[in-house]
């Protein structure tokens, strides 16, 4: 069973056609890369997947339980996390909160007005497993407004790993880091173990090429071009639409 | 004992003792007030300061609350009955409300509760039969639970100390609590939140009856303080009036409404003994708080507190070599 198909999927905003009938197939442990130049719809495809946009047509299977309909907030119960391309925290908390909150959204207690959170050990150490997992335990209880950019980057990722997710999301998470924060994000993300899926939205090939083990160009909100690393890169459409010559 | 909690002691202590040191009766009615119209601040603070949700319609749930109490007086009902049918006919209307609203956040959400408000305002002037109009409906008695009478000023404000010392405490247990970081996630990334998995309305929803209760809550000592209701208390004035105890005392705090609740009511009932224009007054406290402390009365004052013990601190180090 794959993890993730993507059937004809289309959106249109009134007349703009952002979405053009996408189809992906994503199998289970597997590392996608979807790469396109600026405006190829490669956000809105996540949002549509996600379930933040509703598609026009199509469908969107969820280890084999179709999602297209269903609510955004109830996908990541079923094992799908996403990160977002303008980093989306909490900045009046601090770092382990954050990633509690992301633990608790998947969790019954999140409905509690009564218990003291602080008090919830066993959400507290998940929480902090995750930022050492991202080399961030270190600073769990420092307030998320006294961290780098590179740091937030890594909460954003230690909140989806938090919630255990078997398909994640990734929506440029190299986008403003670094080179050194960029190899440190690479690392992280390259330690993922196999048994969560992976899709990345990148622009930096450089660490994305790295990463991917099939790559899908989309151009104008439609794929053109689908396959192996070595297939895609090689392609004349890929050099004519995307890297250039 | 840490400087926040001595602070927080002597308030009790001065709180508990208040009706043997204020001069007079008139003062000590001044601290029911402050205490009712607080617990009335901290149910708006739960939308303003808690959910990012400005409401300019609470008034009307306020005045919903207490027609129900002067109503099934009015019927010949007891006590307790009217107040158990008050809270829950001012839950049910807070449902109503906040079912209409919560699609809009924003100035949206502003303007359908501005709208709500006056909706009931103005069916509290014109269904005569019902609210007695601009005559409104009197309270002839107050109850007397445990044989404790409520009719003396003293008991009262004892009374309503109570119902505010558990709001207070009600209040601390909710901001710490998972849902009360829920409620207040969906205020700062509600689009975060509903990704990892919360159901943003519902959680908007909830933190409404919550606030609905406590208005109810503090409708019902009113009606029972004033022992009369008339549409005036649905005004839009009335709903401006609580914002501004939330805004100027510190939204999101549990402190800051029930500060800016003792500004606004010692100035409208204390200060206007001695000043005529005393809204102007009150205008130029509100304006002199947002230049200076824009968070409000509360945490401007622990900035401006830790601000000058770091600069003490620094000062008694001395210069680096």
């Amino acid at each position: 069973m794959s993890a993730l198909v993507v059937s004809d999927l289309r959106k249109s905003f009134g007349g703009l056609h952002v979405t053009k009938g996408v189809n992906l197939t994503i199998e289970p442990g597997e590392r996608r890369l979807i790469i396109g130049p600026n405006g190829a719809g490669k956000t809105t495809l996540f949002n549509l997947i996600t379930g933040e946009l509703v598609p026009d047509s199509g469908r969107v299977m969820l280890n084999g339980q179709d999602i297209t309909r269903l609510p955004s907030r109830q996908r990541p119960h079923l094992g799908m996390a996403r990160t977002y391309q303008i980093i989306t925290l909490f900045a009046r908390n601090t770092i382990v909160h954050n990633v509690t909150l992301a633990l608790l959204g998947l969790s019954p207690l999140r409905w509690n007005p009564l218990i003291d959170i602080k008090r919830q050990s066993h959400l507290t150490e998940q929480a902090r497993a995750a930022l050492e997992q991202v080399g961030l335990g270190h600073i769990a209880d420092r307030p998320l407004a006294q961290t780098s950019y590179g740091e937030r980057r890594r909460v954003e990722i230690a909140m989806a790993l938090a919630q255990k997710p078997k398909v994640l999301l990734l929506d440029e998470p190299f986008a403003g880091l670094s080179i050194d924060e960029r190899q440190d994000v690479h690392r992280l993300l390259m330690a993922i173990p196999r048994d969560v899926t992976m899709v990345m939205i990148e622009h930096n090939m450089d660490v994305a090429l790295e990463f991917a083990e099939r790559i899908t160009l989309l151009h104008f909100g439609a794929v053109i071009v689908e396959g192996t690393r070595g297939e895609v890169v090689a392609d004349p459409r890929t050099r004519e639409v995307y890297l250039g010559h | 004992m840490s400087a926040r909690n001595l602070a927080l002691l002597v308030a009790f202590v001065a709180l508990a003792a208040l009706p043997y040191w204020m001069p007079g009766v008139y003062y000590i009615n001044v601290g029911s007030q402050i205490l009712f119209y607080a617990i009335f601040a901290l149910g708006l603070n739960v939308l303003v300061g808690y959910a990012g949700l400005v409401s300019l319609g609470h008034a009307a749930l306020f005045g919903v609350s207490a027609y129900a109490v002067g109503y099934m007086l009015q019927l010949g009902f007891g006590h307790m009955a009217s107040i158990i049918v008050a809270l829950i006919i001012g839950v049910i209307a807070t449902a109503i409300f906040a079912l209409l609203s919560l699609r809009s956040t924003g100035i949206g959400f502003i303007m359908i509760t501005l709208a709500l408000g006056q909706i009931l305002w103005g069916l509290a002037y014109r269904w005569i039969s019902l609210t007695g109009g601009d005559n409104g409906i009197n309270v002839t008695s107050r109850p007397a639970p445990f044989g404790y009478p409520l009719s003396s000023p003293v008991t009262f404000y004892y009374t309503t100390l109570v119902v505010f010392l558990l709001a207070i405490a009600a209040m601390a247990v909710f901001v710490r609590s998972p849902f009360g970081a829920a409620l207040m996630g969906t205020r700062d990334q509600p689009r975060r939140m509903n990704a990892l998995g919360y159901h943003v309305l519902a959680i908007r929803f909830w933190a409404c009856l919550l606030s609905g209760l406590l208005t109810s809550v503090s409708a019902i000592l009113f009606v029972y303080y004033t022992q009369f209701i008339s549409p005036q208390t649905l005004s839009l004035t009335s709903s401006a009036e609580v914002l501004l105890m939330v805004i100027s005392g510190g939204p999101g705090t549990i402190l800051g409404p029930v500060v800016g609740a003792g500004l606004v009511v010692v100035v409208k009932t204390v200060v206007s003994g001695f000043i005529e224009r005393w809204n102007f007054l009150l205008g130029a406290i509100f304006v002199a708080i947002v230049i200076l402390m824009p968070e409000g009365i509360v945490p401007g004052s622990v900035r401006l507190w830790r601000l000058m013990t770091r600069s003490r601190k620094n000062g008694k180090a001395g210069p680096a070599p």
